[in-house]
């Protein structure tokens, strides 16, 4: 009876670098001079710029939306308060005196008083 | 390729230069925004941000209509048009739709207003609706702006007036409740601070801002019944064409709170035109700040006084020669020929001054007023009846009127035989319908108070608790006098009431003091009476008639008003007669 070793069978050792093992690191052929540091700085400045005035802008918006109702309800508490004047005015003592309800009612002969 | 500059060379020179101006740019840049920071911080900041105040609604006055609180007084937004008669275009189509719309509230000079054209601000119309304002806008006039403000409105017309009060052109209350509760009327406004834009839009930006509210006036509902009122208002204007009086005034007390269900004072005016007044008198409430000599109605006290001390009863007797003689002084009857022993029920049935006197001469030592017996009336009628003192009624202007103290030099034998049966002592109305409040529902001195409670944010009515009372006169003292006051009005107006209730009251006739004496020719008239049925008293009316030369008496010119107004209240407030 033999042992065979698995294909994918790799040992625990070989998953990590460890001394005396070769190893290969990459290096880029491009390489970014200065210049272009700061050009990708600057950019990188830039979008979070204008990430930040996106967001401000975005929230004045919401200001514009916020007046808007705010006016919007001012106009409406105006409006009610306009028809609640009407409103005590038709109900007042002189309206309701010359009304033409009013003016049909007569004075009982007799009056009754429930015990 | 070498770039390196080489020592010397241009660019070498050239960049050295640069360096020169970035370090002076470095030094002013640190300058400006290091060293002038502050500076430029506070600059930006009044620039950018903007303080507004956020005014607060004055509060509304409500009446009652039973239990119900109905607006007397509100607020309506109103606009002021203006013209910038520099930018103004077409000034003849502005004539035609201001005069349009506006109406009777536009300028009548329109045309010479636009014409001005150096000036920046006309106005053109004034206390324009918000329906006359919005149909201006859509014409799209050009130059033409508007300014908002509030003015106060009245539904029941000059109901009220002179309780109520105006606001003026500063918006501070005048007069009546709206100058005694100016404050709590007001509020406080709020505040607004904020980064604005161009357009004075307030922005969330920026880290100093403050959102205070304006906190709003508050709803008062008064206790006057505007039913009752308007009755009373017109129980007076009766009795003025009937009269021929110039001046009158009443006042309606429910004697079981003290709250006041009416008052009201002929003539009157109308609070949205109160600038159109020109005889400012009008304004005064005369219930409240018109102090005077009461005359007989006093004597219901005086009697008072003497039952709870124990000197007299009602049915306690005196020789009555129709003058008696206090210190060097003959007091006399007004109506003569009812001499001999009579007692104090018909003393006050006839209205007989000697009894009133002999009354205080009991107080002493049975024949002269002396010290002691002052002293008692004093007690009596200033710090029990609280007559000669402001009640703290919550309208603005209430005189005090004067009970001159014994203490004093004035407050002699004299002057207090006079005060027994009404004169020598001013009061005001409210002050004598007060103190006769405690004498017809059993001792207890309510403060009176028009104000009954307040209509919350919500719109809710929270009714006031009714104040704790306290006792001036024991309870079988004040039952007497009730029962004497009704035997004094039925003895001779038997007829005049609706049968089956307990009506009772005191007439007075009060002379005139003109220049420091009496005058010949004039007279006022009251009547201070109570009704209800004979268990409870429902209501105290007091009315008062008066005018220049006018001899007006209170049982021929007042007592008819308070007829007229008993009645009705005893419908009105739906009291079931007895038999």
């Amino acid at each position: 009876m033999s042992y065979q070793i698995a294909q994918n069978y790799s040992c625990r050792r070989q998953q990590n670098w460890s001394r005396n093992q070769n190893t290969v690191a990459f290096v880029s052929a491009i390489k970014l001079g200065p210049v272009t540091n700061t050009v990708i700085i600057a950019l990188m400045i830039t979008i979070l710029g204008l990430i930040y005035l996106t967001q401000a802008t975005r929230v004045t918006s919401y200001d514009y939306a916020t007046q808007k109702i705010d006016s919007q309800i001012s106009e409406l508490n105006a409006e009610k308060s306009d028809l609640e004047i009407e409103n005590a005015r038709l109900a007042s003592l002189e309206t309701v005196k010359s009304s033409s309800v009013a003016s049909t009612m007569t004075t009982p002969t007799t009056t009754e008083y429930a015990q | 390729m070498n770039l390196e500059l080489q020592k010397g060379s241009r660019s070498k020179i050239l960049l050295r230069i640069l360096f020169g101006i970035m370090a002076i740019f470095s030094v002013r840049l640190f300058y400006l925004q290091i060293i002038q920071h502050d500076y430029y911080v506070g600059a930006a900041n009044s620039e950018q941000i903007k303080r507004l105040t956020i005014p607060s609604k004055r509060g509304l006055i409500y009446a009652l209509d039973g239990s119900t609180p109905v607006p007397l007084v509100m607020n309506q937004t109103v606009y002021t048009v203006f013209a910038d008669p520099a930018t103004t275009k077409n000034d003849d189509k502005i004539v035609e739709v201001i005069r349009k719309i506006a109406g009777g509230n536009a300028k009548s000079n329109l045309k010479d207003l636009l014409a001005k054209k150096t000036s920046r601000y006309q106005v053109l119309a004034t206390r324009v609706t918000r329906a006359q304002a919005d149909l201006i806008k859509k014409e799209e006039l050009s130059g033409i702006g508007f300014q908002e403000e509030s003015q106060r409105v009245y539904p029941e017309g000059s109901l009220s007036a002179q309780t109520l009060g105006f606001v003026d052109y500063s918006g501070a209350g005048r007069y009546g409740i709206e100058g005694g509760l100016n404050k709590e009327l007001t509020g406080v406004d709020g505040m607004l601070q904020s980064v604005t834009d161009v357009s004075d839009v307030p922005l969330t930006i920026g880290s100093q801002n403050i959102n205070e509210p304006a906190v709003d006036g508050k709803n008062v509902v008064l206790s006057i019944d505007r039913s009752i009122q308007s009755k009373v208002e017109q129980a007076l204007a009766d009795g003025l064409t009937r009269t021929g009086a110039t001046n009158a005034s009443a006042i309606v007390i429910n004697p079981q709170n003290g709250r006041i269900m009416a008052m009201a004072n002929l003539p009157s005016y109308d609070p949205s035109k109160f600038n159109e007044v020109s005889d400012v008198s009008v304004f005064n409430n005369g219930v409240v700040s018109a102090p005077y000599e009461p005359g007989s109605d006093v004597k219901a006290f005086t009697m008072a006084t003497g039952i709870d001390k124990g000197v007299v009863t009602a049915n306690s007797t005196y020789y009555n020669t129709d003058y008696i003689q206090v210190d060097d002084r003959v007091i006399s009857n007004a109506t003569l020929g009812h001499t001999g022993e009579i007692t104090f029920q018909y003393a006050l049935d006839w209205s007989l001054n000697t009894g009133f006197v002999t009354i205080a001469e009991r107080l002493g030592d049975g024949k002269n007023i002396t010290k002691s017996a002052r002293d008692t009336m004093y007690d009596y009628f200033y710090n029990r009846f609280h007559l000669g003192q402001l009640t703290g009624v919550e309208v603005a202007g209430e005189a005090s009127g004067t009970v001159i103290s014994p203490n004093e030099t004035e407050g002699n034998a004299v002057r207090y035989s006079n005060m027994s049966f009404g004169q020598g002592l001013d009061v005001t109305m409210i002050q004598v319908a007060s103190a006769f409040c405690s004498i017809v529902n059993g001792g207890k001195y309510y403060k009176p108070t028009v104000i009954a409670g307040e209509v919350n944010e919500d719109g809710k009515y929270i009714e006031n608790k009714i104040a704790t009372p306290t006792t001036q006169i024991s309870e079988s003292t004040a039952n007497q006098v009730r029962e004497m006051a009704y035997t004094a009005r039925n003895t001779f107006f038997t007829s005049v009431d609706r049968p089956g209730y307990y009506i009772g009251g005191k007439t007075g006739t009060s002379q005139v003091i003109v220049n420091g004496t009496y005058s010949d020719d004039a007279t006022i008239g009251t009547y201070l009476g109570f009704g209800g049925s004979e268990e409870t008293t429902n209501y105290v009316i007091m009315v008062q008639v008066s005018g220049a030369h006018k001899k007006l008496a209170g049982a021929q010119d007042a007592l008819p008003i308070f007829t007229d107004m008993s009645n009705w209240m005893l419908n009105y407030l739906k009291i079931q007669p007895k038999g």
